[in-house]
């Protein structure tokens, strides 16, 4: 693939007048298997490729993208972004393209989830469904397998490849009102062992059996990875530094101090070679070790190469996220406080108040009561509105970090005082 | 086309129940204005065919971007190959097929002026002019326009024989400014989630005094009072604001497919299962919602859907009864229904076709009221225009809302400005609180093109529509 798109690279180098450009190239090869209810519904496999170019005259951009590779193809889009780029007008933040960089070299393609066969994926549905056909519920999920290629070239130099595989497999299990799921993803599907996440599974939920009904309250809460995942990755869009420098969320005037809670750090890192990392961002900002935040303190925000330029900052961008965990267990977690709640995910988190930084979402898959050390029983789903960043200074134990996405690496945390404003009925 | 035939021989030599082929090609242009810097001005296009097999009950779906006769057939090859391996974990005799019969028809979006013709400098100095109105604000820190233009052309066979060469577009602007003041920073929309139509619509709009009144606006919020604690009060919900509020509580929820249990995993299912058809009671008396594919501008209008059903009308929810779903032809026998109600939706051409919201609306109410009316006859209460912060659970009973632009209402009449205002309900208090539609004068569509649904996430698009409507007794209150 890598010869392909170089090749491509080429006739673009040549053929191009504009000033300056960018050329993006991703090619994806996918097999995707959706099953519900114990039975396939959906089942799709196919390759596609995507080339993408941003021109400049002066300062005065165009960008076109398609999925076609012949030449025709490939002069009408140098036409179409040229043509664009002239009719435009200019634009005062405009950054030229990036010059020759050295980039980590990183390992993103793994053997094992190259050889997966179809058949073998459809053969982890059937057991999964099995699993869930022995206790009388019905198993939904999906099992996924991707090969990414993707390679950046620009006019003044910069020339980029990197490739990954991806492989992914969720269960969700439900029978009355037990729900609950596992999700597994990462580049390796050599480290996929379906037996452990059909126990965790089975775990989870033969743990929701009773029930009870609980009214939303303030509340020491443990958060599970999965869960923790979908609510910082949103207090991470909000750090942009342009934003926070105009003023427009919660992070204004917070880079070098101690914003959030002591036991929090947040960063990107080449050093975890289970995580996917790329080696450059979307706009070609080499990736670095880099603490986002470190004990609390705001280290470094995400910068565009624009705002960069402009106020003399060095670019950066997120390429995975690894949040540093303790060796808390949750037995340990459940003793350090007289109550709370477990929670095994949230669902449909959004912003309500980008300036104060709060959010919104409700648990799903399973919300646990615990009192005096031990589990006693399961509850109905919760909303809760509130403020990540705060969240971190109300902090009480974390646990071990472990792989929660294919380039994500989260504990298990314990936070005080959680604010749940409302039930729902299941 | 001849791969159409090339593909349906394939499929029939090779012993497939049913097959079909999407061959299409989807053109966006971009253009992203932030305060005068033109981020993103791009047109981008993907073509290829994407061909279903259908046999034993199960389904294989290949794509390809490669044009010639070996690989059509070495496509449909490989559906087939997935649609026997997705037989391997079928329940009992696995899917069956809603009956229809075969079409050849023609379907094109009406456009009186097509955007995609426009001249670029066109379409850039008005949004350049637009976004410097809002910057002459003292104040409005940030000014975005974005606008989006997107067309799909498809052509489209099945082995029933039936023959279609569908062209739908829409178009979408979108302004938003933000005012930064005083330790706070409120941003104020104007967007009414795009129409099926051209160039003609974005010329009625007047966009230069849009952004003044938001640009406005957004001042006026980011100095508004909050409201403090959670009360019950009256509301009042303007046509775009509800567009989304049905979205979530109403549309989603009657997707057969989430109904059947088949986004069990990702999207969540339904509380409204099919035992509650024809008996349960999801609003007050006055609230009926109509599902209706053949709406004029209507952006999930098409002539056809993905299956190859024609569009229709249909009562969803009747005299605030749940009377009736969207549905699919895969999805329609799982309950007994011998037709489909034609909601079957792909976006892209690698995109398998998902259930989806078809164009779903409000009926306006059958009394004589206007807004003005209405507001008069609130003691108190809140009235909340355009669409803010939402959340729904994943059975899609309990929401939190938020809105855009918000007005206490005291005695009749708007009192002040808020900002911050959120409201939390649930399914099926809310539409049962439902107390006055205003009249069909006051109805208005307002579309969603950016409906994320379905393992790889497809973005879907549809339209909604409301008259102002007020609703008794929810729980509001500001946030934290
Ligand atoms: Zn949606």
């Amino acid at each position: 693939m890598k010869t392909r798109f170089e090749s491509i690279a080429e006739y673009i180098k040549k053929h191009v007048k504009a000033d300056d450009y960018n050329l993006h190239i991703s090619a994806m090869n996918q097999h995707e298997t959706r099953f519900a209810q114990n039975a396939i519904t959906q089942h799709i496999a196919g390759e596609n490729i995507n080339i993408n170019l941003e021109v400049a005259f002066e300062n005065k951009t165009g960008r076109c993208s398609i999925n076609q590779t012949d030449e025709t193809a490939l002069a009408n889009l140098i036409k179409t972004a040229e043509e664009m780029a002239i009719l435009n007008q200019p634009d005062p933040e405009y950054v030229e393209s990036p010059k020759a960089q050295t980039y980590p070299e990183v390992q993103n393609k793994m053997k094992n989830t190259l050889e997966l066969k179809p058949e073998q994926m459809v053969e982890i549905i059937r057991k999964s469904i099995a699993n869930g056909e022995k206790q009388g519920a019905t198993v939904s999920g999906m099992t996924e397998k991707h090969q990414v290629d993707v390679l950046f070239s620009t006019k003044n130099g910069f020339q980029g490849f990197y490739d990954l595989t991806d492989f992914g497999h969720s269960m969700t299990m439900k029978k009355d009102h037990i729900e609950t799921k596992v999700s597994f993803e990462s580049k390796d599907y050599g480290t996929f062992d379906l037996d452990k996440e059909i126990e965790c599974l089975n775990s989870q939920f033969d743990a929701l059996k009773t029930t009870q009904p609980f009214d939303a309250c303030k509340i020491p809460v443990i958060i599970r990875p999965a869960a923790l995942m979908e609510f910082y990755m949103f207090m991470m869009w909000m750090m942009n530094r342009r934003q926070a420098d105009e003023g427009m969320t919660a992070f204004t005037d917070q880079l070098g101090k101690k914003f959030l809670g002591e036991k929090f750090s947040l960063m990107s890192t080449l050093s975890m070679p289970e995580l996917v990392t790329l080696p450059f961002s979307r706009d070609s900002i080499v990736s670095e070790e880099t603490y986002w935040i470190r004990n609390g303190v705001v280290e470094t925000m995400p910068t565009p190469r624009y705002w960069a330029k402009m106020k003399n900052l060095k670019p950066a961008s997120p390429f995975n996220i690894f949040i540093p965990g303790g060796n808390a267990t949750e037995e340990e977690m459940m003793k350090m406080v007289p109550r709370g709640l477990i929670v095994n995910r949230f669902w449909y988190i959004r912003p309500v108040d980008m300036k104060a930084g709060e959010l919104t979402g409700m648990t799903r898959d399973g919300v646990l009561y615990f009192e005096d050390g031990k589990v006693k029983h399961a509850v109905n789903n919760l909303r809760f509105n509130e403020v990540p960043h705060d969240t971190t200074r109300r902090i009480l134990a974390l646990g071990e970090s472990v792989l929660t996405d294919s380039s994500v690496k989260l504990p298990t945390v314990l936070v005080d005082g959680f604010n749940f404003v409302d039930k729902t009925t299941f | 086309m001849k791969y159409l035939d090339i593909a349906m021989e394939a499929a029939k030599s090779l012993g497939a129940d049913y097959a079909d082929i999407r061959i299409q090609k989807s053109t966006t242009q971009t253009i992203y204005l932030h305060n005068l810097s033109l981020k993103n001005t791009s047109t981008d296009s993907n073509e290829g065919y994407g061909i279903r097999v259908f046999k034993d009950g199960a389904w294989g779906f290949a794509h390809s971007n490669v044009f010639n006769a070996d690989q059509v057939a070495a496509t449909v090859k490989r559906a087939m190959d997935i649609a026997l391996l997705s037989g391997k974990a079928k329940k009992g005799n696995g899917l069956t097929l809603a009956a229809e019969r075969s079409y050849i028809a023609t379907y094109r979006t009406p456009v009186q002026c097509d955007p995609f013709q426009i001249p670029l400098k066109e379409k850039v100095d008005l949004m350049m002019e637009v976004n410097r109105m809002m910057m002459n604000y003292e104040g409005i820190r940030q000014a975005v326009f974005y606008l989006l233009m997107h067309k799909d052309e498809k052509l489209f066979a099945s082995t029933l024989g039936t023959r279609l060469d569908i062209t739908t577009q829409f178009i979408n602007p979108m302004i938003t400014a933000t005012a930064v003041m005083d330790g706070d920073s409120q941003s104020r929309t104007f967007d009414e989630g795009g129409r099926a139509t051209g160039w003609e619509w974005i010329s009625q709009l007047d966009l230069s005094e849009k952004a003044k009144q938001i640009a406005e606006e957004a001042i006026i919020k980011v100095k508004a009072d909050t409201l403090k604690e959670e009360q019950r009060r009256t509301l009042i919900l303007d046509p775009n604001h509800l567009g989304l509020t049905m979205h979530e509580s109403v549309g989603h929820p009657t997707e057969l497919d989430r109904v059947l249990g088949w986004e069990a995993d990702y999207a969540g299912i339904s509380f409204a299962t099919p035992e509650k058809l024809g008996n349960y009671k999801y609003g007050s008396d006055i609230v009926n919602f109509v599902g209706d594919n053949t709406l004029s501008e209507g952006l999930a209008t098409a002539g056809f859907d993905d299956d190859g059903v024609p569009n229709q009308r249909w009562y969803i929810i009747k005299n605030g009864i749940l009377n009736e779903y969207g549905s699919t032809r895969d999805t329609a026998p799982q309950i007994g229904l011998v037709h489909s109600r034609g909601c079957s939706r792909a976006t892209s051409y690698y995109n398998q076709p998902i259930n989806r919201i078809p164009n779903l609306y409000l009926l306006p109410g059958e009394k004589q009221l206007t807004p003005g009316q209405l507001i008069a006859d609130t003691d108190d209460g809140v009235y909340i225009q355009g669409r803010g912060s939402f959340s729904i659970d994943q059975h899609r009973v309990n929401f939190q809302f938020g809105g855009d632009f918000f007005w206490e209402i005291k005695n009749g009449k708007l009192h002040r400005p808020l900002k911050k205002v959120l409201y939390k309900s649930c399914n099926p208090e809310f539409w049962n609180s439902c107390d006055a539609i205003c009249d069909e004068r006051f109805w208005r569509p307002f579309g969603v093109v950016n409906c994320g649904k379905g393992q790889p996430n497809q973005t879907g698009r549809m339209t909604h529509g409301a008259a102002p409507a007020r609703f008794r007794n929810i729980r509001v209150g500001g946030s934290q």
